[in-house]
């Protein structure tokens, strides 16, 4: 392991599997009970407010109980287990589980696919090429444009602000068009695996700039709009210490993968993190918005010096791995012990589940119109919180 | 002089309650019928407060033949003697007769209070207002036999509105408005008697208020700034009350700021009556004062009186009773006190704001007030027809208890009442406007109109409401058919459980957007959104003195028990009333 | 740009797509239909003896060369058509275990390059206004229940569509959603894309 080692806490605190507890750059064995919490008792004349798990408000499957005495909400469950699956890595080949990998959240593959590919090439002791280094960038920031894209289209929706939301979905399909032309697939599915990435960057660099110009505009005219910022202002404050990505961000912590991870060499292209201070809704909406600007110019720089390897390498051998790697929700980490090419064990960290006890706390005090607003400004993927590999 | 044969059956009525309670309510059914032969004139404005509560205490007595049991034996004959009470002052021709009733029905309505409640404070409370009121009372009587030399009522003299102001500050206060401040202990006195005490009070002891300053009003000279002064407190009554109406927890305290918020609205009626010179617009308003104290005391008798069928009176704990047509006439009682078509209380809105808004084009610079004092009734309005709802959903929608039959009548023959009146509305109503000023209020085929000069105003009929809704319906039924339904289950999003609202959290959108005007304090406790009382601290403060101080008298004076302390009152007022019957 | 947003939508233009008229302006090489014969590699066993079995594929190039991606999006299977939605359709999504990809290219279908809402197809918020019920992902335990009362809860006649390879059959993941016979509609792909699913879903419309 190049990049991590088991000890005692070290650095910033990541997040925590039921085994791990991750940091910077240590790995505490320590056992944490993912149950859901006990919820609190109703005090008189209040009641729980369910919603979802099935609702057309939410893209994915996720049940909501907010502890009401109307209007106000006072606590907040957010239980992602309704729709988990429980997937079997555990004994297959590295490349399948790389197709599973995929599969965990098809909208951040490249996120995933990329910390996972990490994880196996650092146990495997496989140095990676400069080129591909560059193209995987690529990948991620292409996919950080998109990802962002939607949060702020998704913040747009539940203030019926059709225009920039219809506006924001079109930058957004031509995002994943650039994706779909490079790479085969709309969102990244087997072009990356560990040890190769297979991605055909001619015109990626146009179309970018494109986009960024765009939706520069967009967000000018975004700031513009009282009513719409007045949703977001003072909305869904939390500064709690285990913030993690553009929540992290937003209250004015520099906590970024792309600074205190070895995986990827971000350093080169100067790469700073852009920081807004009031930690609510709106400083999670503009540190997404001058990410995308942000991100678009990382593109451009990782454009020169890209290559790829036309096709996957042999990976054999053994060890453990680690990797964490920024995705746009924030820090996602990745444990594999590999033997014999046969993953033995793997275990995954998402920034959602990190996110979501913190979009549990930024509840507290919030009124339900806030609701959407406020989940939307997380980008929380109940695809990558509820699932258990196996 | 036949009508106090009403009154001495009233008070037979409360002697007849201490051996059978059912013979003593079947008596006051008798003696309210008595009352009404003898004392109602259609062409006598005043008489038709006559009517209107009579109708009442049928309908309450006859709810109670089944009702009491579980409240002690004085309620029957307590509840009479308010009645007794009431019927004195509507038939008096003298202040002395008038004050001596005042006081029967204010002691004896105290007694019901006093009996039945847990706590000592409410009471009280009701007591001091009482006091209060029969002092003012007292002190404008007595100026008015001064200026005007006899104890009879008879015109007062020009220049002399003091009497006016005083007897209406004391019945102001009857009616649960003291000056620029709603005075809580309305709501907490009656929520704290039996249902059936409950719509008693708040159907017709508070519309003896209205009586009174009405009838006073009609004796005194014009007075632009009581008028002002009744516009300012009424609108201000209405707002607040229906305000506080839609975030009560408990339902007769509910129906306690609805019945200050209609005389909130009735007195603004007063006062723009003070204040108008046009002798057929003043004719409007006296109908519009009618309309409304009729549809407020019957939709305040029908909510009460479902609240009395309901076990529990918190919504939380709400079970409430069963049976169509029980539910029929609480949804109409509710309909009506939130403004809504067709029903009297419907009319009675539209009317009420009519005058408002031919104030504004009629008066002038006090047209200006009209428009200001019509934009809060309106708001208030709303916020009341928000309460309503609260009411009908919290008590009809939730598990059910069976109704006793005489009860299930009377709450059926108050929302029958209720639409009756409302489509009789053209026949019964514009007979009071006999002779030359049948042009005010025109039911002209399909609509109401108003017709004043420059302003005419209109509303759609009863006539038409009744119409459409049967030829719609009755088309619709024609071409579609049975309507087909597609009935599939509850869908709560893929949960099995369903989530249950609750009242509390219902009415906490108004907490925290009025969090100013109501003081709300938000906190992490155990209710995390509470409203400070800052009217009710000054009330049980006021309260608790009158009690130290009542308590010495007591000990000082008398300390037998409460039940000869009763027979006492009882024996007392007869002779009060026997000696007043002879000077009248 | 200003920030009038209306002269911001009408100076942007249209965007929209003339398809289905036309074909498709961009499609995705993967998934598309295969073309290629024999036996290949597969991790989730589309392609034995018989050829190539779009339901079970996940498009994940194992195959190649012996298979090639054609471009063509029309990878899906109507069982039964159901004619009397052919004015208009209203879906509603039921996500029992996905990995968000079929939930994202659903909501692009009506994202202005598509606009389904032309052509008749609507997303409903409650499976009581619901004509069809669209279920994407695998077979989820906690979402068993809630899958179930959602199809009680949708009034008669209803179809259910299958949205990629994970409902169909479980595609490398686990176990479909439903037993493949319950699906009027099956669309393939990992995930379909939004040019399939239109296809799709007007053609269980039945026009």
């Amino acid at each position: 392991m190049k990049y991590y080692s088991f000890g005692e806490p070290s650095g910033r605190f990541i997040g925590y599997s039921q085994g791990f507890k991750v940091y910077a750059t240590t790995i505490a064995r320590q056992y944490t009970d993912m149950r859901q919490p006990e919820k609190k008792a109703v005090p008189q004349g209040e009641f729980y407010f369910g919603y979802g798990p099935s609702t057309g408000g939410m893209i994915e499957s996720v049940g909501v109980d907010l502890l009401t005495p109307g209007e106000l909400i006072t606590e907040a469950y957010v239980n992602p287990s309704y729709k988990q699956r429980n997937v079997t890595i555990r004994g297959r080949t590295i490349g399948d589980a790389s197709l599973i990998v995929e599969r965990i959240n098809a909208f951040h593959c490249a996120a995933h696919s990329i910390a996972f590919a990490s994880a196996v090439e650092d146990a495997l002791g496989f140095d990676l090429p400069d080129g591909i280094a560059h193209t995987r960038i690529i990948a991620l920031e292409l996919e950080r444009i998109r990802s962002n894209l939607l949060v702020i289209e998704r913040m747009c929706q539940p203030a019926g602000f059709g225009v920039p939301a219809n506006q924001l979905a079109i930058l957004r399909e031509e995002a994943t068009r650039i994706v779909s032309r490079a790479t085969g697939h709309r969102y990244f599915f087997s072009s990356i695996s560990p040890g190769c990435s297979m991605m055909n960057l001619s015109g990626v660099g146009n179309a970018v700039r494109k986009i960024s110009s765009t939706f520069s505009r967009i967000y000018d005219d975004l700031l513009e709009s009282k009513v719409f910022m007045s949703r977001l202002i003072n909305n869904g404050k939390v500064s709690i210490d285990s913030l993690i990505g553009p929540a992290a961000r937003a209250s004015g912590q520099a906590r970024d993968a792309r600074i205190d991870s070895a995986t990827l060499p971000y350093s080169r292209f100067g790469f700073t993190p852009v920081l807004h201070e009031t930690s609510d809704a709106f400083a999670r909406f503009q540190v997404r918005s001058e990410e995308i600007l942000q991100s678009a110019g990382i593109v451009s720089d990782a454009l020169n010096g890209a290559s790829n390897t036309g096709k996957m390498e042999k990976l054999e051998g053994d060890g453990e791995g680690a990797a964490r790697v920024e995705s746009p929700q924030g820090d996602l980490f990745y444990y594999v012990k590999v033997e014999n090419s046969i993953v033995r064990d793997i275990v995954m960290v998402s920034p959602s589940s990190s996110n979501i006890a913190a979009f549990t706390q930024s509840m507290k005090g919030n009124i339900f119109t806030d609701f959407h607003f406020n989940w939307e400004s997380f980008g929380i993927w109940i695809s990558e919180a509820g699932v258990v590999l196996q | 002089m036949y009508q106090y044969i009403a009154v001495i059956i009233f008070g037979i009525a409360a002697l007849l309650s201490v051996i059978s309670r059912k013979a003593g309510y079947i008596t006051v059914v008798a003696g309210s019928v008595i009352l009404i032969v003898a004392g109602f004139r259609p062409s006598d404005y005043q008489s038709y407060f006559i009517l209107i509560s009579s109708i009442v205490w049928i309908l309450i007595s006859i709810y109670s033949l089944e009702y009491d049991r579980k409240y002690g034996r004085w309620l029957s004959s307590l509840f009479s003697l308010t009645v007794m009470g009431m019927a004195m002052i509507l038939v008096s021709q003298t202040y002395l007769i008038f004050i001596a009733g005042w006081e029967v029905m204010s002691i004896a309505s105290y007694a019901i209070i006093g009996l039945n409640s847990r706590d000592h404070t409410p009471p009280y409370v009701f007591m001091v207002f009482s006091e209060i009121s029969t002092i003012l009372i007292i002190a404008g009587s007595v100026f008015a036999i001064f200026q005007q030399g006899g104890f009879s009522f008879s015109f007062l003299p020009v220049g002399n509105d003091t009497p006016l102001l005083l007897i209406s500050l004391g019945c102001i206060t009857k009616m649960g408005i003291t000056p620029f401040m709603i005075s809580e202990w309305l709501p907490i006195a009656h929520g704290n008697a039996p249902a059936n005490a409950s719509a008693m009070l708040s159907a017709t002891m508070t519309l003896m208020g209205v009586f009174m300053i009405f009838r006073l009003i009609s004796l005194s000279p014009q007075s632009i700034a009581i008028g002002i002064f009744f516009l300012a407190i009424g609108s201000i009554s209405v707002l607040f009350a229906s305000i506080y109406a839609y975030i009560a927890e408990n339902m007769k305290m509910l129906g306690g700021f609805s019945t200050i918020e209609n005389n909130g609205s009735i007195l603004s009626a007063l006062g723009l009556l003070l204040i108008v010179q046009q002798d057929v617009f003043r004719i409007f308003i006296i109908l519009t004062i009618i309309i409304f104290s009729f549809a407020h005391s019957l939709g305040k008798t029908g909510l009460f009186l479902t609240v009395g069928s309901t076990k529990g009176e918190y919504f939380s704990q709400v079970s409430a009773g069963s049976g169509r047509w029980v539910s029929a006439g609480s949804i109409i009682s509710f309909a009506s006190l939130s403004g809504l078509f067709p029903t009297l209380g419907g009319l009675a809105t539209w009317m009420l704001l009519e005058s408002f808004f031919m104030e504004a084009y009629l008066g002038g610079f006090l047209g200006i007030i009209a428009i200001v004092v019509g934009s809060v009734i309106a708001m208030g309005e709303g916020m009341a027809a928000g309460a309503m709802i609260k009411m009908s959903s919290f008590t009809q929608l939730y598990p059910k208890t069976r109704t006793s039959r005489s009860g299930g009548l009377a709450i059926f023959l108050v929302g029958s009442l209720i639409i009756l009146l409302f489509l009789a509305s053209p026949i019964v109503f514009p007979a009071v406007l006999k002779g030359s000023v049948s042009g005010t209020l025109v039911f002209y085929g399909f609509t109401i109109e108003s017709r004043f000069g420059p302003a005419d105003f209109g509303l759609i009929s009863p006539l038409y409401i009744t119409v459409v809704i049967g030829a719609f319906a009755l088309l619709a039924y024609a071409i579609f058919g049975k309507p087909r339904e597609r009935a599939v289950p509850a869908w709560n999003g893929g949960r099995q459980d369903l989530t249950v609202y609750t009242s509390y959290s219902y009415s906490s959108n108004i907490r925290l957007m009025l969090r100013r005007i109501l003081r709300t304090h938000v906190t992490s406790g155990s209710q995390p959104v509470s409203v400070v009382d800052i009217f009710w601290n000054t009330m049980i403060a006021v309260a608790r003195s009158y009690r130290n101080m009542a308590r010495r008298i007591t000990l000082g004076v008398m300390n037998s028990s409460i039940g000869w302390y009763m027979v006492y009152m009882i024996v007392t007022f007869m002779v009060v009333l026997l000696i007043s019957a002879y000077v009248a | 740009m200003s920030n009038l947003w209306f002269l911001n939508g009408i100076r942007k233009g249209i965007v929209t797509e003339k398809f289905p008229k036309t074909p498709p302006e961009d499609p995705p090489a993967w998934p598309s239909m295969l073309s290629g014969a024999g036996d290949a590699r597969c991790p989730v066993d589309a392609i034995d003896g018989n050829g190539w079995n779009m339901d079970k594929c996940i498009f994940c190039r194992r195959c190649t060369p012996a298979y090639s991606p054609t471009g063509n999006q029309d990878i899906f299977t109507v069982e039964s058509e159901a004619p009397i939605f052919h004015r208009s359709l209203y879906i509603y999504p039921l996500d029992s275990g996905s990995c968000g990809g079929c939930n994202v290219e659903l909501m692009n279908i009506f994202a202005p390059h598509y606009d389904a809402n032309r052509l008749g197809l609507f997303i409903t918020n409650s499976p009581r206004h619901a004509d069809a019920i669209l279920v994407m992902g695998v077979f989820t335990e906690g979402m068993e229940d809630p899958l179930r009362l959602a199809y009680e809860a949708m009034p008669d006649p209803k179809i259910v569509i299958a949205l990629g390879s994970c409902a169909i059959s479980g595609g490398i993941i686990g176990d479909p959603a439903l037993d493949i016979s319950k699906y009027n509609v099956r669309i393939a792909g990992c995930p379909p894309s939004p040019y399939t699913i239109i296809k799709a879903l007007i053609a269980a419309k039945g026009v």
